[in-house]
């Protein structure tokens, strides 16, 4: 992926590009508002990552100066601002995601991914699959290697969503925001409860595990 | 409004005192004329040499005299009568008769003078007439006096009244705009001219000028310390996650690596709970309210923290009714709240505790609350809890900022939501009342 990063902290910038770069993606890093903005206009990219507090031009005016020239490339915003009004401040500037500082790279890169992948084929079918297990969207049942899984409801919903999302990292709070509706900070380690209950019925009791953690960062079904 | 009524009623009953003083003065003096007029008429008759010249007088004058005008009568010693009315006395007392070519009662008011002359009885009576043209008159003076100004007074305190409640009512809602967290809101002053009211809403702008300017200052300030402590905070996980990421590092270094980046972690937790509190109570618009389905939100927050609350060994419980409890409110801001009171049950109750998380409504109302039957809180701490950073001795040793339930209190403020905290014997209840929409 070629992607741009406007960001002015000396260490945060390196730290994101460097990141990215490891990742295999190609990185332009600029400083500047005004230059975030010529080079977003004039450079084709696939994701623009860019902080809110830019010397030059701030970062809502430079989404929204993007936005009104019909520039449709999807954006991260990077605040330090966490306030519920400037989220939605964030997003009314035309902003695709909203990311407060300061982040774990893992976060940053899974939120990447989920802006820029291409709606998933699986997004049709009725039939889920990873390895040896299936899941009947229609029967709403999962088997693994032939054996039926006994899922509750809302595991059966998590285990829906990373499925879908297949060989793609979900954070805990992209979980939460997906599967439950709600963006809010818990100091309880609510997401990976529900996650190692879907690991007891899901790999326990087989032979190899399909539900992976990424450290830093959060979950992922290999595909 | 009031005011003018009272003035103009003032006015009517000054007016017609002065109008009838007047009236009666003047009508005393019409009196007094006629009664001259007469004495001085029956001194002419006086004069008459005997009972035949006064006939003949009264004769001759009876001809040229209109009887609604003044009456002659004169009773001859011999009983005839001369004159254009005859004085009769029956049963109700004396009354004059009209004689002479169109005899018939007497109409209308008269004064009368009677006078012996000759050995007759000289009667003169001259119409009241004059008298009940002054009583007309003075009754039109009134009329077109009074109805005017009355008419005036009436309409002119109207106006002013209204333009006064007009001007009331838009410092009340630019008041009220301004509490709601509106500050650019502003009481429209417009051209008119200066009065009590239009004074008292410059003053109301002149506060809202510094309110708002202190408050984008603070909310300027809030967001340069943001962004001042968290990109240096930032710098720090980076560094950390460099060097735990370096080749060859002990484990040990490792660990340490890993035990600071959590404790970076607290800090910005606690900054993020501070500035969050700050926004809240700042007044963080409502405008973003939106309805929010306070049963589901119990429900999705008893279904995400189960699995956790059970592996801690305590049974959370959930109780909404059937139907939707609508509010007005921020969901992402009442989700964090119920988290909040939730993690804090989980957190210092004993294993084994119920947690019971509850939505009910009644009228207009919608009460949720978040109950558990663990130790509780002495109740003379109940309101101290409630401050920013503070923790019960018995706390001390578990996690938590001492900001968790501060933040509840400011979320619960800003949705004008009745907060108050039970004991639920045993146990601690938290009970939120909110408006029904």
């Amino acid at each position: 992926m070629k992607i741009l990063v406007v960001e002015d902290d000396k260490t945060t910038g390196p730290y994101i590009a460097s990141g990215l770069r490891e990742e295999g993606h190609t990185v332009d890093l600029v400083e500047d508002g005004k230059d975030g903005l010529i080079q977003a206009t004039t450079a084709d990219y696939d994701v623009l990552v860019i902080d809110r507090m830019l010397p030059g031009l701030d970062g809502l005016t430079l989404l929204k100066t993007l936005r009104g020239a019909k520039n449709k490339t999807p954006a991260l915003m990077l605040t330090a601002l966490s306030g519920v009004s400037d989220r939605i401040e964030g997003l009314d500037a035309g902003a695709d995601d909203y990311l407060v500082k300061p982040f774990a790279f893992g976060e940053l890169s899974a939120r990447l991914s989920a802006l820029t992948r291409r709606p998933n084929l699986m997004e049709q079918e009725t039939v889920l699959q990873a390895g040896d297990l299936e899941m009947d969207l229609v029967r709403r049942t999962v088997t693994r290697g032939g054996t039926a899984l006994d899922l509750l409801p809302r595991e059966f919903v998590l285990l829906e969503h990373l499925l879908r999302r297949k060989g793609r990292v979900q954070t805990r709070t992209m979980l939460l925001e997906t599967v439950w509706g709600i963006s809010f900070d818990p100091q309880t380690n609510v997401v990976e409860t529900h996650i190692s209950r879907l690991r007891s019925k899901v790999d326990k009791p087989f032979q190899t595990d399909l539900i992976e953690t990424v450290r830093g960062a959060g979950y992922r079904i290999a595909g | 409004m009031r005011l003018s009524l009272w003035l103009a009623f003032l006015f009517v009953i000054v007016s017609s005192l002065s109008l009838s003083a007047t009236y009666f003065v003047a009508r005393e003096t019409q009196e007094d004329a006629i009664e001259e007029s007469l004495v001085q008429v029956m001194a002419g008759y006086r004069a008459t040499p005997s009972v035949a010249a006064l006939a003949a007088v009264v004769r001759a004058e009876t001809r040229e005299t209109d009887p609604t005008r003044r009456l002659l009568s004169y009773r001859l010693p011999s009983g005839v009568i001369a004159g254009n009315a005859a004085i009769v006395q029956d049963a109700e007392g004396f009354s004059a008769v009209i004689s002479g070519v169109s005899p018939g009662e007497v109409k209308g008011d008269y004064i009368s003078l009677t006078r012996l002359i000759n050995g007759g009885l000289m009667t003169v009576a001259l119409t009241a007439q004059p008298l009940e043209n002054l009583r007309k008159t003075y009754l039109l003076v009134f009329l077109f006096s009074l109805l005017p100004t009355c008419i005036a007074a009436l309409s002119g305190g109207f106006f002013l009244a209204r333009r006064d409640s007009k001007h009331l009512v838009t410092i009340e809602s630019t008041l009220a705009l301004l509490t709601s967290g509106e500050l650019g809101a502003r009481v429209d002053t417009g051209n008119s001219r200066q009065n009590d009211l239009s004074r008292i809403g410059a003053q109301v702008n002149r506060m809202a000028d510094a309110q708002e300017k202190s408050m984008s200052a603070l909310q300027q300030i809030s967001a340069d310390i943001a962004h001042d402590l968290k990109s240096p905070i930032q710098r720090v996980s980076v560094l950390l996650s460099d060097l735990s990421k370096t080749d060859d590092l002990p484990q040990e270094a490792v660990d340490l690596a890993e035990r600071a980046s959590d404790e970076t972690q607290g800090i910005v937790r606690v900054f993020q709970s501070l500035l969050q509190i700050a926004q809240v109570e700042g007044g963080s618009p409502r405008a973003g309210f939106a309805l929010v389905d306070l049963g589901e939100l119990a429900a999705t927050f008893v279904d995400i923290y189960q699995p956790a609350a059970e592996e801690q060994g305590r049974q959370l419980v959930l109780h909404i009714p059937d139907t939707p409890a609508n509010i007005s409110g921020d969901k992402t801001l009442l989700g964090q709240l119920l988290a909040n009171l939730i993690e804090n049950a989980l957190r210092h109750t004993p294993v084994g505790t119920n947690i019971t998380v509850c939505v009910a409504k009644d009228a207009d109302k919608i009460h949720m609350s978040v109950a558990d039957n663990g130790a509780g809180i002495p109740v003379d701490q109940h309101q101290n809890v409630l401050r920013r950073l503070y923790r019960l001795e018995a706390s001390r040793t578990t996690p938590g900022s001492g900001l968790g339930l501060s933040l509840v209190a400011a979320i619960a403020d800003l949705h004008e939501a009745e907060l108050v905290l039970l004991s639920a014997n045993p146990g601690l209840k938290v009970d939120l009342t909110l408006a029904a929409i």
